[in-house]
């Protein structure tokens, strides 16, 4: 029996948790009954009627004047119909860089993220911290108030405390922030640096660029950012790197987008990129990489510097190298990547990632420069706000400054330090010593906990801000909505503690960019505000040359050992980042691109490492248990469940950092194990660990049970060689050796659309258009994007880690992901799956009540209001994209805590909740096409849409443009010649359903050297 | 020339040499006199777990059909699998009543009436499960053609809803036929009855039978009319049952072999049912005389011959899934040997083509005891067999991706267990209130009805028939 009732750790429901005794205490309400509904309630009625008026009075919803008035839509603003949504361009901050966003706003109400495809950093395209952020905008365990001691108080408080706190300007003063590239912070910090004198600001990221700066200080003698360009790379090798996804690269949207580039293949004659992937876990670049290789994460700067060896021979500028051996220097593939790189000069990129060793990328710079890619494929950009010091050094020695007694008040900007900092450091004794502690964060978190003063953040969405993309273009950020739980933003913030008064962020970042911008002022800024960016403004390009301490710097790195016996890495988690998302809801039920899993993390291993603790590598088919391994690295011990991961690094093991939240949300709190106590200052990567099995198990709730291909057609592939000779090799006929059954018959009878069919046709009449997709898997790289931008546009419920434990997980669409081959290092496919609509789809004939029906434009369309839910649909579906509400999980998602209209508001007006005991799945995002099929007619008359104004949520995401979609009876457009090409196909042709959903085959550029 | 023969007889289809009136006191005494108090015990049992079945639903309309073990990929778990388990079970009612009255087994006459009260409840414990196990269970009706504002028809297409027809079907001519063949044996109680309120009760149903020549001749009819009508419904109602796997594309339900091998399943199962009931029955009100050994006997080897049919239906799945040369036919019938659920494929094999095989000794056969635990088993077996098609074709179906396993709930488990609350209420209410054997009937095929071939003491004196020799030219 599978019932977990008596798992405490799991929660069915947000409502059941909320009911816990515990935690009611914890979401007590803020204030008395009354006063919530003057001062603090954002019902939707209230936020509508609020919001209305600031349009109308504003003729800019981006505009946050103070609004006393509340009028109705008695007069329709201009630009505003009701029901049709209106889009801003904005950006959204992480780390030290934001991407260009565009942001759907139905009434004042944002609602919806898309990339900005005027932003370089985008191009239109998106990640799924973009995509879930708009669920973090509207989550209700957002902090509401400032605390002080524990306790809530007004926003006034806080001004008043910190306009008398500040005025002393003589006293000794910490500001540690996160990392932002907000022209107007950091013309806030100078001006808070100059009026305090005794004030230091330092920056602290638990994941971060440090490593990667450092590393060009090393190798050029300069702090410059490191930009790669894999579209011009025919040669890609990633040290460990995995640059596509958000979690290991601020840039990940723009590399992804121009590394898949390179490898678009529409005919035979196309050429491809070679990526090669040097990593320890099995990453989603790695799973990309044409050839992998897998080495503990200590070996991976042994390995590089026996690659700089070899070529040191023959490339100038690495003398450094001449001579120098270890135990990689007769690696194969230390032989294939010289040969490779040496034929490829000025077009290669090599990249490692950014946690590794500032020795590691100094030596990772230095190639490419002697290889001639520097200014080509790799170029080196100076950033304003980079900082002459290493931040993290710094960082480490105000710690120390602060234990011993030094500053007296302690300001920290956002970041959840007392979780992320290094353990060694003992942070929380260290900031004991201060006497008054300041935090500002969205969520009254661990932080928090321990400072005199929450103050609570307003959302990136809610306030005004502005930003560098990562090549530096600069972009404003405007708010969508008047903050919902009030909150300044770190700039207001800043500005308060300086000048004691609250100014807006409005007129804060006018005054950064008033400077900039020429006399024309206010033409020019509606002009940004309008474009999201100052399309003119890119980091400037430096030239480089090699330091000549270069050769002495990196002499002691040399000789250093890769750790032998079992290491652990950390590394941020590909879902949550550093912890920062962890209260979203969406991610933590978005299924790891790798292992499938959702709400936990795990210790991922090998097969042999895991048999070598002592844990059975085999995982049970019938239940979710998974064994708990006890792992211990210096003074520390946890436990976790072990998880077997084809294509792990042998004696290693690794694990992500950001969960094990307490007191953050509802979401967060008790979800996995917080990794953090392993990172060291010494140790900030990997660390010699100790692991054995702690004999207990774990459920762990993964989608994905079955993990082998068994040899069946789902996913075809071949080398770029193979193709080039056998073009058809994706034809069902290539793959299985003979026709289609039934295909000749049809043929003899003139028909071409498939095989023979009993039924009549239901391809749809040609005066309507024909919608169709296809999904290309030589780019698709698993992000798992397309399920979050889903998600996000069609409403779909989170159903909780016990649920999807139960296999009930309700994404419309899904990525599959495949091994096959050799089970220690597989190649690994993945593979989205929305459904397929079928032409003859067999779930349509088997519904008693005809509650799914073919739409004339050749949609498969579920009636939600006449669905019964018998699942017969569900069954016969042969790709199992049908999703059945088991539970009302809408409601259950939709009623959270004390105002679910929070919530609410995150939901698309445009799309149907589903109610319980009703099956639901991919519409090809029907509300979109029939807003375009209206817009359509109204404009030209025709009832189909011209080609690429219609876009499904999950192609407009793809960072890979993996996806096209459109009209079939239009043969010009891009999803016509997309079928034709050679490598189309379509899943399980031979039971005659036709999908409209087809793939592109994948394709890999192998090295024959390395077979 | 001519050579003379004896006939053989068939030994007697009720032993012990009862009177007509004997027999009727025997079947009818049950119901008139005092209510035994292991009656009331086995009731109040019955009844406990009907509460547990109408706790189980009710709960499951509270939370929804998410209390099962259901996921994707399984969407149909235990209740479908209980509705066709129930469904088969009733099988075994309809065939002894119809097909076998069709051919004239006289045997059939101690048994019928009791295996068709069977088939009435078991088929009402199979409704419930179509029924409650859809999402939305308020708007269930409009499976049903009912004529509505926005000329909303149900998809004929869908074989649920031939299920549909066919089972409210199945279920109302079931209905009719045991009701018309009660008839004559109320008027009996009514006659014999001493209480007024019975009297009343049994004279109200019996509708003014008087035994009257033309009554019996109307009877007759319409008890013929009504086998013929049932003959089909035997045939076409787990045929249809079958439709819901075979009509869909999922490999494992979709093969043509189902219809058939349905039908003996059912049939097998059935007849396991009545015989498992029959063996506690007629020892308790001591019916041994009626339902004899030579029943047990006769009902075994139908078992072995659909058991059997059964077998060899298995058997050809593999062989078809073969010679057909579809992967994922191959590969499902495979994975069910050996694959997650090997154990339930074995116990399927175990239960359904290894234990009838016993019954080739005809001294097993007729071992009542031995006879009571195979019928036990066979029917172990036979819900296996439902689980296995409908668990193990869509727990490993196209997508290996999608592969997953399913395990029941407490509130599959409570909700089976119900039904047969539900069973055992309505069938101890039947044996306390109605004649469980067709006394009319059974009176025709007693020797004593049979006046011919006697000599002066009783005793049965073979004919002699002469049989003409085959004309041989002789030159």
């Amino acid at each position: 029996m599978s019932d977990q009732s008596n798992q405490t750790t799991y929660w069915k429901s947000l409502n059941e948790l909320a009911q816990n005794e515990e935690y009611k205490k914890f979401v007590e309400r803020e204030f008395p009954e009354d006063a919530t509904e003057l001062s603090d309630q954002v019902s939707r009625r209230s936020f509508l009627r609020v919001m209305g008026a600031s349009i109308a009075l504003a003729g800019f919803a981006s505009c946050r004047k103070p609004v006393q008035k509340i009028l109705p839509y008695s007069r329709q603003p201009e630009d505003m119909v009701l029901g049709e949504p209106l889009y801003y361009a904005t950006s959204m901050p992480f780390q030290d860089s934001v991407t260009g966003l565009l942001i759907t706003n139905y009434e004042g109400r944002p609602n919806k993220i898309e990339g900005n495809e005027d932003h370089p950093s985008s191009g239109g395209k998106t990640s799924i911290f973009h995509q879930a952020s708009i669920l973090g905008l509207y989550d209700p365990d957002r902090s509401r108030s400032p605390i002080r001691n524990g306790e809530k108080v007004s926003k006034e408080e806080f001004v008043q405390f910190a306009s008398s706190h500040f005025a002393d300007r003589n006293q000794s003063l910490l500001f540690i922030d996160e990392a932002t590239s907000s022209p107007t912070y950091h013309r806030i910090r100078e001006e808070v640096l100059s009026a305090f004198p005794n004030a230091d600001w330092v920056t602290y990221e638990p994941f971060s660029d440090d490593n990667r700066i450092e590393g060009t200080q090393i190798a050029f003698g300069e702090r410059l950012r490191t930009v790669p360009h894999y579209d011009k790379a025919d040669l890609v090798i990633a040290l460990d790197d995995d640059f596509m996804s958000p979690h290991a690269s601020t840039n990940s949207v723009e590399n992804s987008l121009k590394l898949t580039a390179r490898r678009k293949v529409e005919t035979a004659s196309d050429s491809m990129s070679r990526i090669y992937s040097v990593e320890n876990a099995l990453t989603s670049t790695g799973s990309y990489a044409d050839h992998r290789l897998r080495l503990k994460t200590s070996q991976i700067a042994p390995f590089t510097y026996a690659l700089a060896a070899k070529l040191s021979s023959s490339l100038s500028g690495l003398s450094a190298f001449i001579g120098f051996e270890n135990e990689f220097s007769s690696h194969k593939w230390i032989e294939v990547l010289a040969n490779e790189l040496l034929s490829n000069r000025g077009t290669s990129v090599i990249s490692a990632s950014r946690e590794h060793s500032a020795e590691l990328h100094a030596v990772v710079a230095v190639l490419n420069h002697a290889l001639g890619n520097s200014g080509n494929t790799v170029t080196y950009h100076r950033i304003p706000h980079n900082t002459d010091r290493n931040e993290r050094e710094a960082f480490i020695s105000a710690v120390e400054e602060l234990r011993n007694g030094t500053y007296d008040t302690v300001v920290l900007v956002g970041t959840n330090i007392r979780q992320t900092a290094p353990a060694d450091l003992a942070f929380e004794e260290a900031l004991s010593r201060a006497q008054s502690t300041i935090h500002l964060s969205e969520y009254a978190d661990e932080t928090s906990a321990i400072c005199n003063w929450h103050v609570n953040r307003a959302h990136y969405i809610e306030s005004w801000g502005d930003g560098l993309s990562f090549t530096g273009q600069r972009s404003v950020i405007q708010p969508q909505i008047l903050p919902l739980f009030g909150g300044l933003s770190e700039i207001e913030f800043l500005n308060l503690l300086l000048t004691g008064e609250e100014i807006s962020g409005h007129e804060l970042v006018q005054q950064t960019w008033s400077s900039s911008l020429s006399s024309d002022f206010r033409r020019e800024w509606e002009t940004i505000l309008h474009n999201g960016l100052d399309q003119e403004s890119h980091f400037p390009e430096v030239s480089v040359l090699l330091n000549n301490q270069f050769e002495e710097a990196v002499q002691s790195a040399l000789t250093q050992q890769a750790v032998s016996g079992i290491e652990l890495t950390v590394k941020p988690d590909s879902r949550i980042f550093d912890g920062r998302f962890a209260n979203i809801g969406w991610l933590q039920e978005l299924p790891e691109p790798m292992t499938k899993i959702t709400w936990d993390n795990v210790a991922l291993m090998s097969a042999a490492t895991a048999e070598k603790i002592g844990i059975n590598p085999t995982r049970s088919f019938r239940n979710n248990d998974v064994p708990l391994v006890r792992i211990t690295s210096g003074n520390t011990t946890i436990e976790i469940a072990a998880w077997i991961e084809p294509g792990h690094a042998d004696d290693s093991i690794t694990l992500t950092a950001g969960f094990g939240r307490k007191g953050l949300g509802r979401v967060a709190d008790g979800v996995g194990v917080d990794v953090y106590p392993f990172r060291n200052t010494n140790a900030m990567l990997f660390a010699a660990a100790v692991a054995e099995p702690a004999g207990r198990t774990y459920e762990v709730a993964c989608v994905q049970d079955h993990h082998s291909l068994e040899g069946r057609d789902m996913i075809r592939t071949a080398t770029l060689e193979q193709y080039k000779e056998n073009p058809d090799f994706a034809s069902f006929e290539s793959f299985h050796g003979f026709k289609v059954p039934g295909m000749k018959e049809a043929l003899a009878k003139g028909d071409d659309r498939g095989p023979i069919s009993l039924f009549n046709e239901q391809y749809g009449p040609d005066h309507q258009p024909q919608w169709g997709m296809a999904i290309d898997l030589n780019a698709c790289f698993g992000c798992g994007v397309c399920t979050i931008a889903c998600q996000a546009e069609n409403n779909i419920p989170v159903i909780g880690k016990r649920e999807v434990g139960r296999r009930r997980i309700m994404h419309w669409i899904r990525t599959d992901r495949y091994y096959e081959g050799d089970p220690d290092n597989p190649s690994v496919y993945h593979q989205p799956v929305p459904c397929m609509h079928c032409e003859l789809a067999p779930c349509e004939q088997v519904c008693p009540v005809a509650a799914t029906t073919h739409s004339e434009d050749g949609l498969n369309q579920m009636t939600y209001n006449r669905c019964i839910g018998t699942r017969y649909c569900a069954n016969n579906c042969p790709f199992k994209v049908r999703r059945f509400n088991f539970f009302n999980y809408t409601k259950e998602y939709l009623t959270t805590g004390d105002d679910p209209e929070i919530i609410q508001m995150a939901m698309n007006p445009d799309v149907t909740v589903r109610f319980r005991g009703v099956i639901e799945k991919c519409t090809y995002c029907v509300q979109r096409i029939n807003r375009g099929k209206i817009a359509s007619k109204i404009a030209t008359g025709s009832r189909k849409p011209a080609d690429g104004t219609v876009k499904t949520a999950c192609q407009q995401a793809c960072p890979a443009n993996a996806i096209t979609f459109g009209d079939l009876t239009d043969k010009n457009s891009v999803i016509s010649r997309s079928k034709r090409n050679e490598r189309n196909y379509v899943m399980l042709e031979e039971i005659n359903v036709r999908p409209r959903t087809s793939y592109l085959a994948r394709l890999t550029n192998k090295n024959p050297e390395l077979g | 020339m001519s050579k003379t023969y004896e006939y053989v007889p068939e030994p007697a289809l009720v032993k012990g040499n009862h009177s007509f009136k004997d027999i009727t006191a025997m079947v009818t005494d049950i119901n008139i006199r005092p209510t035994p108090t292991g009656w009331y015990i086995a009731f109040g049992i019955s009844n406990l777990l009907l509460l547990l079945l109408l706790v189980s639903i009710a709960w499951l309309f509270w939370e929804g059909t998410g209390i099962w073990g259901l996921n994707q990929p399984v969407g149909w778990g235990w209740a479908i699998i209980n509705f066709v388990w129930w469904v088969g079970i009733g099988h075994a009612g309809t065939l002894i009543s119809a097909i076998l009255f069709l051919f004239r087994q006289g045997w059939r006459t101690a048994i019928n009436r009791f295996a068709e009260a069977m088939t009435i409840f078991a088929v009402m414990c199979a409704g419930i499960f179509p029924a409650i196990h859809v999402g939305r269970i308020w708007v269930i009706y409009w499976v049903f053609p009912l004529p509505n504002s926005m000329a909303m028809w149900p998809n004929f297409n869908s074989p649920l809803l031939w299920d549909v027809f066919a089972v409210s079907t199945y279920f109302t001519v079931s209905f009719l036929f045991w009701y018309v063949g009660l008839v004559p044996d109320l008027a009996t109680i009514r006659d014999r009855i001493k209480s007024k309120y019975g009297k009343l009760i049994y004279g109200t149903f019996a509708l003014g039978w008087r035994g009257s020549n033309r009554h019996w001749w109307n009877y007759e009819k319409s008890y013929m009319i009504l086998a013929g009508l049932a003959t089909p419904l035997v045939l076409s109602v787990h045929t249809i049952v079958s439709f819901d796997f075979a009509v869909s594309i999922i490999p494992g339900w979709h093969t043509t072999i189902f219809p058939p091998y349905f039908v003996a399943g059912a049939v097998f199962s059935g007849f396991a049912m009545v015989l498992t009931l029959m063996i506690i029955v007629r020892k308790i009100y001591g019916l041994q005389d009626i339902m004899t050994d030579d029943h047990i006997e006769k009902m075994n080897i139908i078992i072995l011959v659909t058991g059997s049919m059964v077998g060899f239906a298995y058997a050809m799945e593999f062989f078809i899934a073969w010679y057909g040369q579809v992967e994922y036919e191959k590969a499902i019938f495979i994975l069910r040997a050996t694959g997650p659920y090997a154990w339930a494929y074995w116990i399927m094999i175990a239960c359904n083509v290894l234990s009838p095989q016993f019954f080739w000794s005809k001294k097993l056969r007729r071992n009542v005891a031995f006879t009571f635990i195979i019928s036990i088993v066979v029917n172990i077996g036979m819900w296996f067999e439902r689980f296995v098609i409908a668990v193990t074709s869509l727990s490993t179906d196209y997508l290996p991706s999608s592969w997953g396993y399913y395990s029941p709930t407490f509130w599959d488990v409570a909700t089976y267990i119900g039904t047969f609350g539900l069973f055992f209420t309505f069938f101890l209410l039947f044996l306390r209130f109605l004649p469980m054997i067709a006394v009319a009937e059974l009176k025709g095929v007693m020797p004593q009805a049979d006046p011919h071939n006697y000599n002066d003491k009783g005793e049965f004196v073979p004919p002699k028939v002469e049989v003409p020799q085959p004309y041989t030219k002789t030159s």
